[in-house]
This record gives structure tokens, C-alpha cells and sequence, in this order.
């Protein structure tokens, strides 16, 4: 991330201390404050990232909304953005097995390592809430589809299932889901009833 | 001339304290009509005066120097002024002429807006409002220009930190109005439908006199909002102004069409109703906005169906819901269960989808912590509304009115209102 004029530091260490999660306020706060000082940002602004900050805390909306502002000549000299753009495209339209395939299909440099230490951090997330979302909407499910929800092979997906404690029947190439009991805090505190008296006395009076 | 420079030094040495600062606001008000003759010489004072510590003094000169337009070559100057003010200036002094610090900030508004950098504006927008404000209940008049800015920048997320507030204090109800339809536009950009129908139901059923623009675009978007949340267009609630409820209906035909289309459940129906308005939808920009009614209907209709069955084959909701094969049903079944607008299991084996209760039962602690932030808001609102319920019993133009009508009831309940009130 070349940068001159601009002070990106905030940003740099979120990236490095791996803050995901903070990535996308960090940039929204940052370009709010260069805009107003009347700055020429536009040409040196880490879109990238800003789009794949977005992608982390899943605000595909916000990141529709920053592609929308981007000046075309910056698309068009900036492969690696219009590369992190297919994968957010395949997010938004929920083309589960695409996101992978966007993922791989490009030749990341490893010069834009910030970048690409930032991706495969998103990956294993979305892997994660994809297996999540099959566990809570599928009791059985084809060894096909899993391998392409997960943007694995199907032998690979099979291993990821069983480990998980899934079953599978081998003839009809079918995984059984193994559901896991959803544990949700339950302990009441004290404070509580301080609470419960004031509202008590308000609807009595 | 001499009065300029005598002004800075009465403003240097005036600025101190509230009652100097009430003082110097007098002088400046006897000065205005000097100061905007001669504004174009003010640029050369304004480095004498300090924006923080001498606020009102420099937002006179301030504002005298730029009433006239602003040319181009200046512009991005002039925009650099207004913001370095607005971030340094002391919301105390400028709250005591609230009326200029708003003319300068819609000066600024505008220039941003002319020279196509809305997102410039956002910042130092939002720290005028701030400054401005008496308390984050109050509306100004500088709250819709800051979600307009929001809208053409596209920064929609930015403009939740002023929506978040619960506003309670309107002055000007042209500005409310906008307020909330800007509002409600951010909403349904970030797809928080529930929040966007709040707004734009206030932007259409706030007292009006007559109807206006403002509301028949609000009330617009809040018919196809309605229909995408709630599946149907609710009546108007009883308080809705006589005017909205018998001209609001009549501007927006093609909507409340779509809705009577949408109201049957078929696609068909409701596709061929959007081709026939297009155009229409097209000049309102709501083009967007009625694309996700449809593809809402379809939705629609796969939740009305865990209404009547426990389980069907994906097929079947396929040929029901008018979708083209079983795995596109199996494909909206899924991203519904993500959303969480479905509760469902699908077992791709047999081919069918089992659907569930809502398994929430209410216990969990972050569920008590919701309850529990409601009710304190609720008692928040009911305590204020009882605030001006009593301030209104006070009023004399209400008491006169109530004593008048007394006289033809009751005589026991004299005793509440005094002998001079009876008329």
C-alpha cells in the first residue's frame, strides 16, 4: 500500500495485528476525515482492502455501495481490486460454490501480501459459517453439493464431514448431518431485580 | 475603515465569558448591516480572530464574507474555511446565533454538492449538528442536509449516527419531514426495512395541512417498503391528517395498484402490473425498490406454506411458488433459512423440506437484555409523555377551551378550572 499523502497507519496495524473485524470501520472513519480536509485521495485509497473489510463483517451492502464509487480508471488499472470485487459479487449473489472458484482463480502476487493474509483470513471464515448454515438447514445432503459449498473435493469434503461427526452412506453418496445442541446462556443476575422493582412501580403509577 | 478593526478588538476582548460573549452578540447585531456591505474585505480580518475562542465573533465575519457567491477558483478554499470552523469553533458561542451558523453550513452544503464531492461534507457536517444541537433529542435544521449528503456520497452507514437518535424537539417541520424521508432512503439502502417503514410512516403521517411532495415520494417508497417487510399496504393510522388520507392514495396509482397485485400471491400478476408502470417506477427511481418486491413475493409465498404443511417435497413448492425446478425452491429455501425467515431442514435425499416452530423460547440472556433495553426506552417515553401532558393542562389557550366545554357538563368538575376561564 503505497501511500504519500495519506496517514494509513490506523489501518497498517489493524492488517498486521490481524483485526479483522475492525478493518471496515478503520476505513470508513479515515476516509470521512481525508475527504473533509479536501485531500485528492482517490487515486491512492486502499480500495482492496476497504472492500474486503467490508466482506469480513459481511456488509456486502456497504461494499455495493463503495464498487459503485469507484472511478472506472482505477478499475481498469487494478486487477487485484476488480479480482477482490468477483469474490464480493459471488457473496452478495450468494453463489456458494463461486466464492471459491473467484478465490482461486486469480494469480495473487505475493508483493500485495497484506492483501492476500486478509483473504485466506476470510476464507477459513466463510468456510466456517457455510458448514454452520448446512448443519442448521440440512439433515441429509449430497457429497457434491457439500464439496461445492465448502470449495473442497468431494474426498476432502467427506474427511471435513466425518470429522465434524456427520455419517455417510457411500452408495447414495449422502452425508447425514450431525446436529449440535445450541447451548444459549441462560443465568439471571441480581441486578435483575433492582430492575423488575422500577418497572413495578411505573406501571402502578 | 475604523468600525471593522474596532469590532475585532471589542470581539478579542469579549469572548471570555457568557455574559461578555451575550454582550458582543448585541454589538455584532448593531454591526450586521456594516458587516455584510463590506464583506469582501472581511476575508483579509478573519486570520486575527481565533475560530475557537473567538467563535461568534469570526461566524459574523465569517458569514459576511461569504453571502455573495462563491467563485470557482475559491471554492475548495472556501470549503476548507467553513470546515476548519466547524471542527474548532465553540458550540456555546455559536449556539447563541444558532441562525447564522445554519446559513453557513448550507452554504457549504451547497458548495459541496456543486463541486460533486458530497463525501467531503459528511464530517464536518456531522460535527456542526452536534455542536449545534442543545441535546442529541433535538432536530436541526442542518439534519436532512447531512443525510442527503450521506445518500449522494453513498455513505449510508455514516448516516446512522444521527438516526440512532430518538428525536423528541422538532422546530421546523419542513426539515422533520425531510429528516425522515432521507432517513428512511438510508434505511432501505441497508436493507433495514423495519427501521425505513418507521420513517417514511412519519413522513406521512405528521400533521400537514395540505399534502406535498415530500410526503407523496415518502408515502411511494413506504408502500413498496410495506409490502416487502409485512406482505400487505396497512390502512392509514387514525391520527393521519385529512388531507394525507384522501390525496396521498390518489398520486400514487401505480403503487397502490402493485399492491392489489401483490395482495392476489401470483407472480404473474404481479410481474405483468410492474411491466405495464415501468416507466413510471422509472421516473420516481424506485425501479430498484420494486425488484425486491417481487422477488419478496416469492418469499411470501414459501412462508405461507409452512402455514398448511409440515413437510413437502422441494418439487412441489417448485410448481406452487411457480419456480423453475426443484433446486432453484431448494436455493430460496436455503437463503431463507440463512436470513432467518424460514425455520426448515432440508433432506435432499428424499427430496423434501421439513418445517420447524420458531425454536426461540425467550430465555436466553441476550433475549432478556432486549426486553429489558425496551421497557427502559418505554418508560423513558412514557415519562416524557407525561411531561407534556401536564405542560399542556397548563396552557391557557387548552384551559380556555376546556372551561368552555365544562359549562355543558359537569358541575362537580368546576373546581379544576378557574372562574376567569369560564367563558
Amino acid at each position: 500500500m503505497a501511500s504519500s499523502s495519506l496517514d494509513l497507519t490506523p489501518l497498517k496495524d489493524a492488517v498486521s495485528s490481524r483485526s479483522y473485524d475492525k478493518i471496515a470501520d478503520i476505513c470508513d472513519e479515515l476516509r470521512l476525515q481525508v475527504a473533509s480536509q479536501g485531500i485528492s485521495y482517490v487515486d491512492e485509497w486502499p480500495y482492496a482492502i476497504h472492500l474486503l473489510g467490508y466482506m469480513l463483517v459481511q456488509d456486502m451492502n456497504s461494499a455495493r455501495f463503495l464498487w459503485k464509487c469507484i472511478p472506472n480508471s482505477i478499475k481498469e488499472g487494478q486487477p487485484e481490486l476488480v479480482a477482490v470485487w468477483a469474490i464480493g459479487q459471488r457473496l452478495w449473489t450468494r453463489d456458494y460454490a463461486g466464492v471459491y472458484e473467484a478465490f482461486h482463480g486469480f494469480d495473487w502476487s505475493p508483493d500485495i501480501q497484506a492483501l492476500v493474509s486478509t483473504l485466506t483470513g476470510m476464507f477459513q471464515r466463510y468456510r466456517n459459517r457455510i458448514f454452520q448454515l448446512l448443519l442448521n438447514a440440512y439433515s441429509t445432503i449430497s457429497v457434491a453439493d457439500t464439496a461445492r459449498f465448502l470449495g473442497l473435493s468431494e474426498d476432502d469434503a467427506t474427511k471435513y464431514a466425518l470429522k465434524h461427526g456427520w455419517t455417510t452412506d457411500p452408495t447414495l453418496q449422502m452425508l447425514t448431518v450431525k446436529k449440535m445442541p445450541v447451548v444459549s446462556e441462560q443465568k439471571l443476575d441480581p441486578g435483575k431485580l433492582q430492575s423488575l422493582t422500577e418497572y413495578v412501580f411505573h406501571l402502578e403509577h | 475603515m475604523d468600525s471593522v478593526e474596532s469590532l475585532i478588538t471589542h470581539i478579542q476582548g469579549l469572548s471570555g465569558c457568557p455574559e461578555d460573549v451575550s454582550h458582543l452578540h448585541s454589538l455584532l447585531k448593531q454591526e450586521e448591516d456594516s458587516l455584510q456591505s463590506q464583506g469582501s474585505r472581511l476575508g483579509s480580518f478573519l486570520h486575527l480572530l481565533d475560530p475557537s475562542k473567538h467563535s461568534l465573533g469570526y461566524l459574523y465575519f465569517l458569514e459576511a464574507h461569504t453571502s455573495g457567491s462563491v467563485v470557482k477558483e475559491e471554492a475548495s478554499g472556501f470549503l476548507n474555511i467553513v470546515a476548519n470552523f466547524i471542527n474548532a469553533c465553540s458550540a456555546e458561542q455559536i449556539q447563541v446565533a444558532p441562525d447564522k451558523f445554519v446559513s453557513i453550513c448550507k452554504r457549504f452544503k451547497e458548495q459541496v454538492m456543486q463541486l460533486q464531492v458530497p463525501i467531503q461534507g459528511i464530517a464536518p457536517l456531522l460535527v456542526a449538528i452536534r455542536k449545534l444541537q442543545p441535546s442529541p433529542e433535538h432536530l436541526t435544521a442542518l439534519h436532512p442536509d447531512f443525510l442527503l449528503l450521506c445518500l449522494l456520497a453513498k455513505c449510508y452507514k455514516a448516516g446512522l449516527s444521527i438516526l440512532d437518535d430518538d428525536i423528541s424537539e422538532i422546530d421546523q417541520p419542513k426539515d422533520f419531514f425531510l429528516y425522515c424521508y432521507y432517513g428512511g432512503m438510508i434505511y432501505i439502502g441497508l436493507k433495514r426495512f423495519h427501521k425505513a417503514l418507521e420513517f417514511l410512516r412519519h413522513a406521512t403521517t405528521s400533521p400537514m395541512p395540505a399534502i406535498h411532495a415530500v410526503a407523496v415520494e415518502a408515502y411511494k417508497k413506504y408502500i413498496l417498503v410495506s409490502l416487502i417487510q409485512n406482505g400487505q399496504l396497512p390502512n392509514f393510522p387514525k391520527y393521519t391528517s385529512s388531507a394525507a388520507q384522501r390525496y396521498l392514495k390518489l398520486y400514487s396509482q401505480p403503487y397502490v395498484d402493485l399492491a392489489s397485485s401483490y395482495g392476489t400471491g401470483k407472480i404473474s400478476e404481479l410481474q405483468s402490473c410492474f411491466n405495464s408502470n415501468v416507466e413510471k417506477f422509472k421516473n420516481d427511481n424506485n425501479v430498484g425498490l420494486v425488484k425486491q418486491v417481487l422477488s419478496s413475493l416469492y418469499k411470501r409465498n414459501i412462508q405461507r406454506l409452512t402455514q398448511t404443511y409440515l413437510t413437502l417435497s422441494l418439487q412441489d413448492i417448485a410448481n406452487t411458488v411457480e419456480l423453475e425446478d426443484a433446486k432453484q425452491a431448494e436455493m430460496h429455501v436455503l437463503q431463507m433459512i440463512q436470513d432467518g425467515e424460514i425455520f426448515a431442514t432440508i433432506n435432499q435425499k428424499d427430496g423434501m423440506v421439513s418445517f420447524h416452530e420458531d425454536p426461540e423460547q425467550y430465555k436466553t440472556c441476550e433475549m432478556i437484555q432486549h426486553l429489558d433495553s425496551s421497557i427502559a426506552r418505554i418508560m423513558g417515553i412514557s415519562k416524557k409523555l407525561k411531561a407534556v401532558e401536564e405542560s399542556i393542562a397548563c396552557d391557557p389557550s387548552y384551559v380556555t377551551k376546556a372551561g368552555r366545554e365544562r359549562t355543558r357538563l359537569d358541575f362537580d368538575d368546576f373546581d379544576s378550572v378557574p372562574q376567569k376561564f369560564l367563558v
